[in-house]
């Protein structure tokens, strides 16, 4: 159900008419109340005047007519009745004595109203003295003899009258009251009102934007110095304000700048990603481009191995026959075991060819992720080095020390070997001169819970802001040297996608320490 | 010890008789200052043995009895009550002050409580007035009226008008109108009722005339002068007379008038009316 709202004017909405409408709404109660309770006492005096002028009228018509009643005047009694009846609220007036007898009596009409006023007054006279007594200085009495009683009929429409003439004259002076009491209020609200409209101009003008706009309201008053506060707090924000574009400028400007160095970074990422993806597909090329002839090369050693195989009987056979003899210069001897030798090392390095070319299409192209491969932690440092081979040189150390009878480890081989390549490779290029000592540890921990690869360098180390950076993708040190950014982020992935971890703890100027953790795998 | 026990017996008898050998029985009506003011006046004067009855301190009294049994010379009766009831006796001769309704009796004498109305007539020529009106009751002051009418010929001249009831009185007050240059008020319980009182002081006001009064008690209510009695002196004037009776002397028969007259005056009404020969008292 919707609720009907009471749509206001607008002038009804405003401070001035609601001020107005409660001043002149409270003048009005208080002249109602006003208006009333006069109203209500005047008729209460009207009325106890009128009794009082009956009671008057009575005790001095009783005092009077005492002396004609003792006397049994009835002449004067009726003479004093008459006068008395003369008083326009007087209805009428009896004199009757003690035994209810009535001497003298006046009816100004003959219908006397039911709500008429009733007086009555006994006559006494007074407890004078007796000859005897005052002859003898006896006391005076205090007794008074009730000899008669006067009786007066009080008009009451003439207390009606005069109470609604005083209704309508008091309604009338109340209403003019009113009016210019409402009339005075205006002027004095619109007045005063009007400082508060100036005032509220002047903050919405402000609140509106323009700091440079001010109250103009001179005085000492509350809005005065209300105004004054508000002009000073504009002129705080219009200060504020031109600092805030000053900074704004400024900061605008840095932010320029640090964009356009960003930028550069960024375009420096992207040209090394740019180039690790063009070196993967050189990898992959290249991997290809050598696979054939090393297969060619294999498939010739076995081939080889294959021949001197057949051969060797027959040349033994020669040789037990016919004596020495030579084969390149060499005695078949010497040249026999050398044969041999080398036609297992054509096979043996073909197929090592092959790994390392497998090894570099996989880092290069991304090979399949085969985690569900149990491999050996020590046999994946072997082959890391293998493919460091060419890398290392002699005024770099290299100590492994491998631990025996380690766990297997779920996972790929082959990233792990990329993992490990990584971090021999951060610890090579840590030597600022070229010189230094990697040892490459394995062993078992936690009860043969988890396998560890440490690879410790004594190079340059690494500073406390870096070693903040070390995961975050393409943060290098070493982007001006070919670093890309990305060899310990993706390292940290491998080995977290391992569900292990890997840590690097560094002290500048001491080395680093490299540990991979990586969980053995469950029979 | 049977002679002892005699004397003894004799001796309680005998005792009250000295207390029963007085001369004057002095019987008062009630306790009031002004009997009391009389009766210490008249011992002032009269120091013979007397025995005093104060007749409301007894529901019924027998005072014929007492008078019988206890021989007085003489009883002095005090107000109207006690006169009424000493003269039921008609053995020991009476002497009475302070009683107004004194019916002439052979043995009764005593001290009226009117003055001679020449005292009054004096004041009222001192005053000026040629014509004075006088409400009476002839049941009741026609004597003293009569007496007074006597003494005023060739002096001045009394309007009399009478009354037969106190409801009269203000009717013939207004017969007075014009009439009269003064206002006698005597003491007649019947022309001067407490009722009526009121009706003489306005008349005064109206006609502008002077109320000449008995008791100063009126001067208050408007009377502008008033001579009244010495209660005191009253009761050694009879004393006196109790003395010469005591002694076997007779005294003056019937009622005598007061010897000392107090004469007082309202000095504001005595300035209104403008009243000539009236000095404040």
């Amino acid at each position: 159900m919707r609720r009907r709202t009471l749509r206001l004017p607008p002038y009804a909405k405003s401070f001035r008419f609601r001020l107005y409408l409660i001043f002149t709404g409270t003048v009005a109660l208080l002249t109602a109340a006003f208006v009333s309770f006069y109203v209500a006492t005047e008729a209460g005096t009207y009325r106890s005047n009128l009794e009082r002028e009956g009671k008057l009228l009575a005790t001095i018509l009783a005092h009077n007519a005492r002396l004609p009643l003792f006397a049994e005047n009835v002449k004067a009694l009726e003479s004093l009745a008459e006068s008395t009846a003369r008083y326009p609220s007087v209805l009428s007036v009896s004199i009757s004595d003690r035994e209810g007898r009535v001497y003298a009596r006046q009816f100004k009409s003959e219908r006397i109203p039911d709500d008429a006023v009733t007086m009555s007054v006994p006559i006494s006279l007074p407890s004078g003295l007796s000859p005897e007594s005052a002859l003898l200085g006896h006391r005076e009495g205090n007794e008074e003899r009730v000899i008669g009683e006067v009786r007066l009929r009080l008009d009451t429409t003439g207390e009606r009258e005069r109470v609604l003439t005083l209704v309508v004259a008091s309604l009338g002076i109340g209403t003019l009251f009113w009016i210019v009491v409402s009339l005075l209020s205006y002027h004095v609200l619109k007045r005063v009102t009007g400082s508060f409209n100036l005032l509220l101009g002047g903050i919405e003008e402000i609140g509106s934007g323009k700091l440079s706009a001010r109250v103009d309201l001179d005085g000492d008053d509350e809005l005065g110095r209300a105004a004054n506060a508000i002009n000073a707090m504009a002129a705080s924000l219009e200060l504020r304000e031109l600092e805030n574009l000053a900074l704004q400028e400024e900061l605008l400007k840095a932010m320029k700048l640090e964009v356009q160095e960003e930028k550069k970074r960024v375009m420096a990422r992207l040209i090394q990603t740019n180039k690790m993806t063009s070196l993967g597909l050189l990898l992959s090329s290249m991997a290809h481009e050598i696979n054939n002839p090393n297969a060619s090369i294999r498939f010739s050693g076995h081939m080889i191995g294959k021949m001197l195989a057949d051969a060797l009987p027959l040349l033994d056979g020669v040789w037990q026959e016919e004596g020495d003899f030579y084969l390149g210069g060499v005695p078949y001897n010497k040249a026999r075991l050398v044969l041999v030798e080398n036609a297992g090392k054509i096979v043996e390095n073909s197929e090592r060819i092959a790994m390392v070319v497998q090894g570099l299409r996989d880092y290069g192209v991304g090979g399949t992720v085969r985690q569900h491969q149990k491999l050996d932690v020590n046999a994946a440092v072997g082959a890391a080095l293998s493919v460091l081979a060419c890398q290392t040189n002699k005024d770099i150390q290299l100590n492994t020390s491998l631990g025996t009878g380690l766990p297997v480890v779920a996972g790929s081989q082959q990233q792990i070997e990329q993992v490990l390549i990584n971090l021999i490779l951060n610890a090579m290029q840590s030597f600022t001169g070229g010189h230094g000592e990697i040892r490459l540890t394995t062993r078992c921990e936690t009860g043969g819970e988890e396998v560890l690869v440490e690879v410790r360098d004594n190079g340059s180390g690494i500073g406390s802001e870096t070693m903040e950076r070390l995961f975050e993708p393409f943060y290098s040190t070493k982007l001006e040297r070919g670093g890309s950014g990305l060899g310990l982020y993706i390292s940290q992935y491998i080995v977290a996608e391992h569900g292990g971890r890997l840590e690097l703890t560094s002290c500048p100027g001491e080395g680093t320490l490299a540990t991979v953790t990586l969980p053995a795998a469950t029979c | 010890m049977q002679v002892l026990r005699s004397l003894l017996f004799l001796l309680l008898l005998l005792t009250p008789l000295p207390a029963l050998a007085y001369d004057v029985l002095i019987v008062q009506s009630m306790h009031e200052k002004g009997y009391e003011e009389a009766v210490r006046g008249f011992r002032k004067e009269c120091r013979a043995l007397s025995r005093m009855i104060v007749l409301s301190d007894y529901a019924d009294l027998d005072l014929v009895r007492i008078v019988r049994e206890e021989h007085p010379k003489v009883i002095v009766a005090i107000g109207d009550r006690a006169l009424e009831l000493a003269q039921r006796q008609g053995e020991t001769p009476v002497l009475c002050m302070m009683a107004l309704n004194v019916k002439p009796r052979r043995w009764v004498s005593g001290i009226s409580m009117l003055f001679d109305p020449a005292r009054y007539l004096s004041l009222f020529q001192t005053l000026g007035t040629d014509r004075v009106g006088v409400l009476y009751d002839p049941g009741r002051s026609g004597v003293y009226v009569k007496k007074a009418l006597a003494a005023s010929k060739g002096h001045l001249r009394l309007v009399l008008r009478e009354v037969h009831a106190p409801k009269e009185t203000p009717a013939m007050l207004q017969s007075l109108r014009g009439k009269v240059d003064a206002l006698w008020m005597i003491p007649d319980v019947t022309a001067v009722s407490a009722a009526s009182t009121e009706a003489y002081f306005l008349f005064s006001q109206s006609e502008r005339v002077p109320v000449v009064s008995f008791a100063d008690v009126y001067l208050t209510m408007g009377a502008a002068a008033a001579l009244t009695i010495d209660r005191y002196d009253i009761g050694r004037q009879l004393g006196e007379m109790a003395l010469d009776m005591l002694e076997g002397r007779d005294p003056e028969e019937g009622m005598v008038s007061p010897r000392k007259v107090l004469s007082r005056t309202n000095d504001g009404v005595v300035r209104q009316l403008k009243l000539s020969g009236l000095g404040g008292h």
